[in-house]
């Protein structure tokens, strides 16, 4: 059959593409050997990409409006967690865990204590260095 | 025992280690229910008036805290090789 005659043909044309592309790819490699490294190691950095102010506050109203006892729509950058959200202290040590498991930080308890509002939380979030 | 009541700041202090402890258990149903354990018992105790009651609830945390943290050092040896379905999901 005509298909028959035409798989040599065909055969032939793909080895040849194969062995043009393989050296041209085996150059981009040689002329930028750290582009792979480079690309790998950005995440890994905390200050390469430094989180932008309005990152934080976006991620930690996302947290607030998650939490199961916050109506979301009262979630604001200025609210205050007792008086504007209603929550009690004891949601207010969920909610800052929560807030420290989004951005992989460890709060210490001195500093978690004092940490009562939005205003405050993001604060502390954007002025540190780790949170990612 | 006539112990004096906790302060508030103790009782949080309390309530946030047994938390941070919750999170290092290593399987999905365990981490949640100790998680959840803790913010339930928390909150049923929360009105506590009276100073002998709201030690012995202080000290009885104190102790579920040991043994979590225990449970957190035995889970890990026989961490479960595969993950929760939730957790799969979730990822």
């Amino acid at each position: 059959m005509a298909a028959a005659a035409l798989r040599p043909a065909i055969l032939r044309h793909i080895r040849l593409s194969a062995t043009t592309v393989t050296p041209l790819a085996a150059a981009a490699a040689a002329a930028q050997p750290h582009a792979l490294a480079r690309w790998l190691g950005r995440p890994m950095s905390s200050h390469a990409d430094h989180l932008t102010h309005d990152e934080v506050v976006g991620r930690v109203l996302d947290v607030l409006k998650s939490h199961p006892k916050v109506d979301p729509s009262k979630v604001t950058p200025e609210a205050h967690f007792e008086k504007d959200l209603g929550l009690d202290s004891l949601d207010t040590v969920e909610v800052v865990m929560a807030i420290e498991e989004e951005f992989k930080l460890e709060i210490p308890d001195m500093e978690a204590d004092k940490i009562d509002s939005l205003p405050l939380a993001i604060e502390y979030v954007a002025n540190h260095p780790m949170a990612g | 025992m006539a112990a004096a009541a906790p302060s508030k700041s103790e009782v949080l202090s309390l309530f946030r280690t047994l938390l941070r402890t919750a999170r290092q258990f290593s399987d999905y149903n365990i981490r949640e229910y100790t998680r959840r354990r803790a913010a339930d018992a928390f909150r049923e105790n929360r009105a506590l008036a009276d100073a002998p009651a709201a030690a012995a609830a202080f000290a009885d945390g104190k102790q579920q805290l040991e043994v979590a943290k225990r449970q957190v050092l035995v889970y890990s040896l026989y961490a479960p090789k595969a993950k929760s379905v939730v957790e799969m999901k979730m990822q």
